[in-house]
């Protein structure tokens, strides 16, 4: 049984045609898994799905076996924009997925310190979203996202609005800190490059259909000059080909 | 040259002494009457004649307390009513065609009515300075309650934020802005709300104060009063303003 088992999903927004077509897609536990396609091939709609924030019209999603209904602790979710409350501090910001529960423990608040300290954030605790560069507020979302130690990330696009250094050291960031807790993850992108060098898997979605799913056969973990080596541009140029030819 | 901050308001000042200086020699040199044109001096003089002999205090006091409760009760009712309107779709079919039509009428045509059903004094002061002050306040609320970005909602959603927690915790927070720029309007309108309302049914006050003036001719006073008024607005303004900046350091802070 795989960690998260989507089955024949299909959905579709009243009144338009569907979005998401028969979609079967398997994700082992710990694995890093990235779906690209083109703007509004339905990748952010099936996200969405796997979170409970939308329900399938036909087929099923499980996690662990369990039937997705709605959205709880065991997902944490970053999206296309950070999404910080600016009226708290970072720190707050950090910890509201557990002040939503209820009041933040010594034990809790500490957790947050350190999540923020490994992504580098520890002098900024007590200032404010505002304050932040755009790289900045974009770590504070994944702090957020992982506080409650989720066994499942999915990320909407997270990094697409930062420049080619910000994002490269995030999605080192990001590598390192799902590796640590085995996370499994769900990364949709439009950015090929991006995809390759942080999946374990690539999948290729098109108009609600996933075409091609692309296993990426570079060494772990990833470092930086493997994006130049002749392995990962191969597997660029083979997600390309696949996106190509699902729209010719 | 560059204008800074403290440049700019010399350049204020200057203007201000420029204008009264122009004021005092036009009035003097054009035999205009005092009737008409009070000269800034004869102005200046009423003015602390009132303030020294104590005769303007309670005018001042009166007026204040009004608009203090006018706009208090005003806001209140404007703010809740706002997010009940703004959290129950229903609630704003049902009332919104009653709010406009409220708002379309002018509140200081209703004042003679005020004065039928709560008497002279105080309290039809109060009540038109309030129904101006609620339309701001309502209008805001609703509207930027229903502002909330979409990804925000969706993150509470997320976390399984309960109603009330959303309310509290997102969409006020949020609101917040503009919200206070409602209430910026409002404290301006329930100074006009509170003088013109004492201009019909009051016999306190500083909009009762200028009708009397008026009656007894004595022009001066009526723009002592006038200075009064202008400097009570500048107060509760700046008294708003930096409520707001207090407020909202944590959204507008950058460095």
């Amino acid at each position: 049984m795989s960690f998260l088992d989507i089955d024949k999903v299909g959905f579709t927004y009243p009144g338009w045609p569907p979005v998401v077509r028969g979609v079967e897609w398997r994700i082992a536990q710990g694995e890093f898994h990235c779906l690209v396609g083109r703007s509004g091939c339905g990748k952010t709609t099936l996200l969405k799905l796997a979170a409970g924030l939308l329900h399938p019209d036909t087929g099923s999603i499980r996690l662990q076996g369990q039937e997705v209904v709605a959205p709880g602790p065991q997902l944490g979710f970053v999206f296309q924009s950070p999404t910080l409350l600016e009226w708290h501090r970072v720190i707050d910001n950090v910890l509201l997925p557990v002040s939503l529960q209820h009041k933040p423990s010594a034990q809790e608040i500490d957790k947050g310190q350190l999540l923020l300290a490994l992504l580098g954030l520890s002098d900024h605790a007590r200032h404010y979203p505002r304050q932040l560069s755009g790289g900045q507020q974009s770590r504070v979302a994944l702090a957020r996202a992982l506080i409650l130690e989720p066994a499942l990330l999915l990320l909407d696009e997270p990094f697409a609005a930062l420049d080619a250094i910000t994002r490269a050291e995030l999605q080192d960031d990001l590598l390192q800190m799902c590796r640590l807790r085995r996370t499994t993850v769900l990364f949709v992108t439009h950015d090929i490059a991006e995809a390759v060098y942080l999946g374990d898997t690539v999948a290729v979605m098109d108009r609600g259909r996933i075409v091609q799913d692309i296993r990426v056969e570079v060494g772990k973990p990833r470092s930086a000059a493997m994006r130049y080596g002749a392995a990962f541009n191969l597997h660029c140029a083979q997600v390309r080909d696949a996106m190509d030819m699902a729209t010719a | 040259m560059k204008l800074t901050a403290a440049r700019t308001q010399r350049c204020s000042w200057a203007l201000l002494l420029v204008v009264l200086a122009a004021w005092e020699l036009a009035s003097r040199g054009s035999g205009v009457s005092a009737l008409v044109l009070p000269a800034p001096s004869a102005v200046m003089k009423s003015l602390w004649m009132g303030l020294s002999t104590g005769y303007l205090w309670p005018h001042i006091g009166v007026t204040t307390l009004e608009l203090v409760l006018g706009l208090c009760a005003g806001c209140l009712i404007g703010f809740v009513s706002g997010v009940a309107m703004a959290e129950s779709a229903l609630l704003q079919r049902v009332l919104k065609p009653y709010v406009v039509i409220s708002q379309v009428i002018p509140k200081l045509a209703l004042a003679p009515l005020f004065i039928v059903w709560f008497g002279f004094g105080m309290t039809p002061t109060v009540v038109i300075t309030a129904l101006i002050c609620f339309f701001p306040l309502m209008e805001n609320t609703v509207t930027s309650l229903q502002q909330v970005d979409p990804q925000r909602l969706e993150l509470f959603r997320m976390l399984g934020a309960t109603r009330r927690q959303t309310l509290l915790r997102l969409k006020l927070p949020s609101a917040l802005p503009v919200i206070l720029a409602g209430l910026r309007v409002a404290v301006v309108l329930a100074l006009v709300g509170a003088v013109v309302g004492e201009f019909i049914g009051a016999s306190q006050g500083l909009g009762a104060l200028i009708i009397a003036s008026q009656g007894m001719m004595d022009t001066p006073l009526m723009f002592a009063v006038l200075v009064v008024i202008a400097a009570l607005g500048l107060l509760l303004y700046q008294i708003t303003h930096a409520v707001e900046k207090r407020l909202l350091m944590p959204y507008t802070r950058i460095s």
